[in-house]
């Protein structure tokens, strides 16, 4: 059975509006950050990012897990980003030293140095930047948007019902697979096997990530089968179908579409007059 | 006499990757107003025959199909599924499986979203089918957090609401507990009575003679063995095949020789060990989720060397949370729970998977070899046993589920019923102490099940047996103490004959008295325990009371 993502109704800002209405915004607002590289643009759009997820009504007890791992993930690349130095190359040429950071040691006769220049510190921000916006802004979709609407939702948007009916089970299929990995592992930890202890290349680890992997893709497949069976018992797909639930443009519904059309058009133009390139404080 | 609403005339069907047929020269019909009951043992056809029924074979599951099927008086040959859905309504094994929506009223409007109805009749619709199975106040709950009887109502509410003639069922009992089989059995006859035409697939004979069938198929070897009323049935059956009622069984056994007595738990019986320190100690155990705080509350109890513990209760009393405490897959969030007096806390799964082997619900969820031998000798591996002792591990559990041969198969390709026996087999090669199974006969025919729950009280290497029912036959026929759970708390435990003595206290767990235990009730001052019906036969016999 699939299982529905953590949904229910709260005080929030993105339940004020048509799920569709956010839909539109949040497509607009993903593909305007992804536009900018300068950190003062991104400072803005991360700002209102931070607004939507602390606006959600979502408790810190149930986002906390999959935002401390998003975090953790975002700041592990971003750092790599900085000491590494790679990925800039795309957006600056030229590189300002602030300093550099000499470890007091050598291996092979190498001396490992940091070379911390201003470009690498921004990029590095701004990329961190980036992606947190964008990881708050679809963090809050699950917990915020109501899964009997997911197909409406999408039907709502233009696209066919099929289409529309597959992305809304797509969406309820990942918790259901997590539910399935968990029921995997505790099933096969009964019989003694423990993943902490896996050892060896890398293709011997994926041998031996077998007990855990096949179960969890010929269970997926199973599901899948009898998913299409159960529709097709009922019909699916033999003609227009009519969707229970109904969703009605407000007001403030509209201006949020409008609203998302003038921010990507903005965006757009800044962007085609190269503001928003990747940006330095100028103190060199 | 009506005309038929079902008509069938030598059916024959093939997989398109199987070398035999599964079922051949089916011909029968059914009328308005007619429960007919289809039996047989695993793999005999019962299930191939409903998907021609309702369209699913040839245009889902493609193979070589003869003859004619004429539903309503309509060839189905010509239609689209659309069409036949409408003629004909099909309620999956497991409610879970057919359920879509993620709440109950967009799951009821499914089929009719699709048909294109209008909003306001699919409203009306919906309300009608709930209020017909009483179910109107879930109209808004979330699908998900259903019990397992909600949930086969729903799933029916949803092919109701299309008001198909004809309505097939496939095992809608396996998932349920008693109370809840009950009910839904109560509904079925009341819609044959309204003119309803209803097929059900289902072994558990017994049980689906509540409602009365008007006549039975029994398929062997997807053929045709018996087709009539009830009464006739219990003459060509087997009654180790197929499940009967305890008195029928009665009768009949007592011209058979009695049973060979079963030596329950031999290394405890033999006295090899005499420690009386419990295996496992629960001591006050709570536990919860997020979303549901109160999954056990305050659960305290033993298991010991000799125990055979059957857990009864409803769906979503804490049956599984609890053995999974034991297991340490999951740790209290107050009390504890001990393993050879050592708390799971300070114990990996893998220690605890030495003294403790827990055989999983699904099957599915666990097989992943290319071969059987090489499924089997998983677990054994992981707690580094020695190579020799391995294959020897293997052969033995393999004995045990009667897949002697299968084990160059892979498991994965084998039936249902056989992956289940597989995942048994998988946990016994390992020779744990304690065997835990969760619905260790789910999916599984009466033979099947009966011999190799016998094979598994008298493994030589076991000290205790606990196993998870909503079976009150199986738990009545193999255990020597009952635990009864509900709403998270362990509201009895004890022998069997004292815990399943008062109807009144079974009603308020939603368990429902078998003829079983109606017999065995009776016949407990001559018997002093309960005893399976073909060991009552035998009353009189030397050596049954001992088993």
């Amino acid at each position: 059975m699939l299982v529905a993502w953590r949904y229910r109704e709260r005080r929030s800002l993105v339940q004020w509006f048509d799920p569709r209405a956010w839909f539109i915004f949040y497509a607009s607002f993903l593909a305007s950050t992804l536009l900018f590289w300068d950190f003062r643009f991104l400072a803005a759009f991360a700002l209102v990012a931070l607004l939507v997820l602390l606006t959600s009504g979502i408790t810190w007890r149930e986002m906390r897990r999959p935002l401390l791992f998003i975090f953790a993930f975002i700041t592990f690349f971003a750092l790599l980003t900085f000491l590494t130095g790679r990925g800039g190359i795309e957006v600056y040429r030229q590189e300002h030293l602030i300093g550099k950071v000499v470890f007091p040691f050598s291996l092979f006769g190498w001396q490992p140095t940091i070379h911390v220049t201003w470009e690498r510190t921004f990029f590095a921000l701004s990329q961190f930047l980036r992606v947190f916006s964008l990881a708050c802004m679809t963090i809050v979709i699950p917990y915020t948007i109501n899964p009997a609407h997911y197909g409406i939702t999408f039907r709502g948007l233009g696209l066919p019902d099929k289409i529309a009916y597959a992305i809304d089970l797509t969406m309820r299929f990942i918790p259901t697979f997590g539910r399935d990995f968990q029921l995997t592992l505790d099933a096969q930890r009964a019989r003694g096997y423990e993943l902490e202890k896996i050892r060896g290349g890398l293709i011997a680890q994926v041998r031996k990530m077998a007990p855990l992997i096949i179960p969890v893709t010929i269970h997926a497949i199973i599901a899948s089968e009898d998913i299409i069976d159960a529709m097709d018992l009922r019909a699916f797909g033999v003609g227009p179908r009519v969707w229970l639930e109904t969703l009605e443009y407000r007001l403030r519904d509209k201006l949020l579409i409008g609203f998302s059309i003038f921010l990507f058009l903005a965006c757009l133009t800044l962007s085609f007059f190269s503001y928003g390139k990747f940006w330095v404080p100028p103190v060199f | 006499m009506s005309y038929p609403l079902v008509w069938v005339n030598d059916l024959t069907f093939r997989y398109r990757d199987r070398a035999q047929p599964a079922i051949q020269d089916i011909t029968f019909e059914a009328h308005a107003g007619e429960l007919l009951l289809i039996a047989g043992a695993s793999g005999c056809g019962k299930t191939t025959l409903l998907r021609c029924l309702n369209g699913l074979i040839p245009r889902s599951y493609k193979g070589e199909l003869k003859g004619e099927i004429r539903l309503d008086g309509k060839p189905i040959a010509p239609l689209p599924l659309s069409r036949i859905s409408q003629i004909v309504g099909t309620v999956l094994q497991d409610p879970e499986r057919q359920i879509l929506g993620t709440r109950v009223r967009n799951e009821v409007a499914f089929g009719l979203e699709n048909l294109g109805l209008p909003r306001e009749e699919m409203l009306q619709r919906i309300d009608e089918a709930l209020c017909y199975l009483g179910i109107r106040h879930l109209r808004d709950r979330e699908t998900f957090y259903l019990s397992g009887g909600e949930k086969q109502k729903v799933a029916l509410a949803g092919v109701l609401a299309m008001r198909p003639k004809i309505l097939l069922l496939d095992e809608p009992l396996a998932s349920l507990d008693p109370a809840s089989a009950q009910e839904t059995l109560r509904i079925v006859r009341q819609m044959v009575d309204e003119g309803m035409c209803v097929l059900m697939v289902e072994h558990r004979v017994e049980d689906v003679l509540k409602a009365r069938p008007d006549r039975v198929m029994l398929l062997e070897e997807g053929r045709i063995r018996y087709l009539g009323d009830v009464a006739g049935l219990y003459e060509v059956v087997n009654y180790r095949e197929i499940k009967l009622p305890a008195l029928e069984i009665l009768k009949r056994a007592r011209h058979d020789p009695p049973l060979p007595v079963l030596r329950v738990l031999p290394s405890v019986r033999s006295g090899a060990n005499n420690d009386r320190a419990p295996l496992v100690r629960f001591e006050r155990v709570s536990f919860g989720y997020e979303t549901k705080p109160d999954v056990l509350r305050e659960v305290s109890f033993e298991i010991h060397r000799g125990d055979v513990i059957a857990i009864l209760g409803a769906n979503g009393a804490g049956k599984t949370t609890l053995v999974k405490q034991a297991i340490g897959l999951l740790k209290p969030t107050s009390g504890r729970v001990l393993v050879n007096g050592v708390d799971t806390r300070q114990l990996s799964v893998a220690e605890i998977a030495r003294t403790l082997g827990y055989v999983f619900q699904s099957p599915s969820h666990m097989l992943f070899a290319p071969t059987v031998y090489e499924e089997l000798a998983f677990g054994p591996r992981n707690l580094e046993h020695p190579p020799d002792q391995i294959e020897k591990e293997v052969r033995e559990a393999l004995e045990i589920v009667n897949l002697s041969g299968k084990e160059k198969e892979p498991p994965l390709a084998l039936s249902f019923g056989q992956q289940k026996r597989v995942s048994i087999a998988a946990i016994l090669s390992m020779r744990s102490r304690i065997l835990i199974m969760d619905e260790p006969t789910a999916g599984q025919d009466y033979r099947n099940y009966m011999e190799f729950m016998d094979a598994i009280v008298q493994l030589p290497n076991i000290e205790a047996i606990l196993f998870i029912t909503h079976d009150l036959d199986l738990a009545i026929t193999y255990a020597n103490r009952i635990v009864v759970m509900s709403e998270g708390r362990l509201v009895a435990d004890g022998a069997p004959q004292e815990v399943l003595g008062d109807a009144e206290r079974l009603h308020q767990w939603r368990l429902v008295p078998t003829s079983l235990l109606r017999l065995n009730l009776e016949m407990l001052p001559a018997s002093g325990k309960f005893l399976r019906a073909e060991a009552l036969a035998h009353l009189d016999s030397p050596g049954v009371r001992e088993g």
